[in-house]
């Protein structure tokens, strides 16, 4: 690529003579110059043709000398630009300042061509290190843009309207995902199969990151839409299984609890898939949810799915999380663990699900002081009203 | 985490040692890969000295399954016991790797 080169001395034999000397890389195309006479020109040169990367530059000229044209640069704060000084042999008062005033080089007079060639090369070197970690940087700066962006759909996607039923007497629902990275592998969602039948799901894909979140974007969407047909739980998980199956790359997967509660009569039918057993906080404790012997989604793609059912009764809270509470580490590297989780759900059992899912990302947060969040943490609580008396 | 690997006659016995989470599923993965291009086909992998596994962790055991079926390899697991065993009954993981109670039961089945 051709280096635009701008010359500033008011001796005006010297155009001729730098034409003369580099016009093979005039010729090829490698090297542009640019001539001014004084500071004031340079700096008009320089609005005016801003693709200068190298200036190289007299001390005694009238106008504005080479020292305050320094200063002016500075001033722009283009760290691809670069002036190199030409000064006479003996001058080292002023080369000294103008080094302190932030010259690259600088060369004396009279010049040797030779030296100056090696100089504008060295210096060229520099100006397109220099400009390409830049560009590095700025492509960073876009990568991180589009991560933040990336972030804001997939909580876009993520539930956040509470309550989400306000019409629904029933049931009290709160959730919410906290992310290890920009974007994370888990997700939760919540709809209505029909007008008594409320779906809900939490789900963990293995790994993080921005490959994690499409897959998790891929696995809550093809739930929700399979689950709004109203099938049977074991039937959506055994859809979804086959289809994820066939889309797996090395190794992803998603571990699943999908649930389908009865708003008339607190009958919760679900199956899980290879996930952490939520909780039920009810007036006799609190106790884990039955596994269904499912595993992960996306691996076994004849596996077949069986369900299970359980009884809420008023006041019942169902609890469930990913992994990231439980494998929450402290700064004595111990785990959260579920003893403390269940310690935790114990003074639960009549607090809004919104207390309950804050209080528990501060136990989790407190717990892991010092310690930065390794893993996507997703709680989603589901308290049973039962079916308001009407008279 | 540890893993310490011995050539038996009928397949490469791998014993794991310690935790097997993020940061550690990597040394798994890139053992497993070098035994293979060294040309071993056959493994099995003792979790007895497992004293943790993460989520990280069963995803590195469940990849290095794959490649190796890809290429017409085996695996079987064994001892899997106590915090493993109840992240493999949670996970449903018994169901997609063959799993036995000890090394020499493994090896016997393996051929």
């Amino acid at each position: 690529m051709k280096a635009t080169i701008m010359v500033v001395d008011d001796e005006v034999d010297l155009e001729p003579l730098i034409r003369q000397k580099f016009r093979k890389q005039i010729r090829d195309g490698i090297y542009e110059f640019v001539f001014a006479h004084n500071g004031l020109e340079a700096l008009t040169k320089l609005i005016e043709q801003p693709d200068i990367r190298l200036i190289l530059s007299d001390i005694n000229m009238p106008e504005m000398d080479g020292l305050a044209l320094l200063t002016e640069l500075k001033a722009l704060r283009n760290p691809s630009l670069k002036t190199v000084i030409v000064s006479a042999y003996g001058d080292m008062d002023n080369i000294r300042t103008a080094m302190n005033r932030g010259a690259f080089d600088f060369l004396t007079k009279p010049i040797s061509f030779d030296d100056l060639e090696i100089t504008i090369t060295k210096t060229l070197d520099e100006i397109a290190l220099i400009r390409q970690s830049l560009r590095e940087h700025d492509q960073l700066i876009s990568i991180q843009r589009e991560l933040e962006a990336a972030r804001e759909i997939q909580q876009a996607i993520l539930p956040k309207t509470f309550p989400p039923f306000p019409d629904r007497p029933e049931m009290s629902i709160f959730g919410s995902m906290i992310a290890a990275r920009e974007v994370g592998g888990d997700f939760f969602d919540f709809f209505m199969i029909d007008n008594k039948r409320l779906g809900f799901v939490i789900g963990d894909v293995s790994g993080k990151g921005v490959t994690a979140a499409i897959f998790m974007a891929v696995s809550r969407t093809l739930i929700r839409a399979t689950g709004m047909k109203g099938i049977s739980t074991a039937d959506c998980m055994n859809y979804a299984n086959r289809l994820l199956c066939s889309e797996s790359v090395s190794g992803m997967f998603v571990t699943v609890f999908y649930g389908i509660l009865t708003t008339t009569t607190g009958v919760v039918e679900y199956v899980s898939a290879g996930h952490n057993p939520p909780y039920i906080v009810s007036g006799s404790g609190v106790r884990k949810v039955e596994l269904t012997g499912g595993t992960i989604l996306g691996c076994l793609d004849d596996f077949v799915f069986e369900s299970k059912t359980l009884q809420l009764m008023p006041g019942d809270l169902f609890f469930l999380y990913t992994d990231g509470v439980t494998e929450a580490f402290n700064a004595r590297d111990e785990l959260f663990e579920e003893t403390r989780l269940e310690r935790y759900l114990e003074s639960q059992r009549s607090r809004p699900t919104e207390a309950v899912v804050e209080g528990c990302f501060q136990e989790v947060a407190a717990f892991a002081t010092g310690k930065a969040q390794s893993d996507d943490i997703t709680i989603l609580a589901i308290r049973y009203n039962g079916v308001p008396y009407v008279s | 985490m540890d893993v310490q690997t011995r050539k038996e006659i009928q397949a490469v016995v791998v014993t794991l040692t310690g935790r097997l989470d993020a940061v550690t599923a990597a040394e798994y993965a890139r053992r497993m890969n070098d035994l293979t291009r060294e040309g071993e086909t056959t493994f099995v992998v003792d979790l007895g000295g497992l004293d943790y596994i993460s989520s990280a962790g069963l995803r590195e055991l469940l990849v290095t399954a794959k490649l190796l079926k890809g290429t017409g390899g085996k695996i079987r697991l064994a001892n899997v016991t106590g915090m493993v065993k109840d992240v493999f009954d949670i996970s449903g993981f018994a169901s997609i790797f063959q799993i036995d109670d000890s090394v020499g039961e493994a090896l016997a089945r393996i051929g």
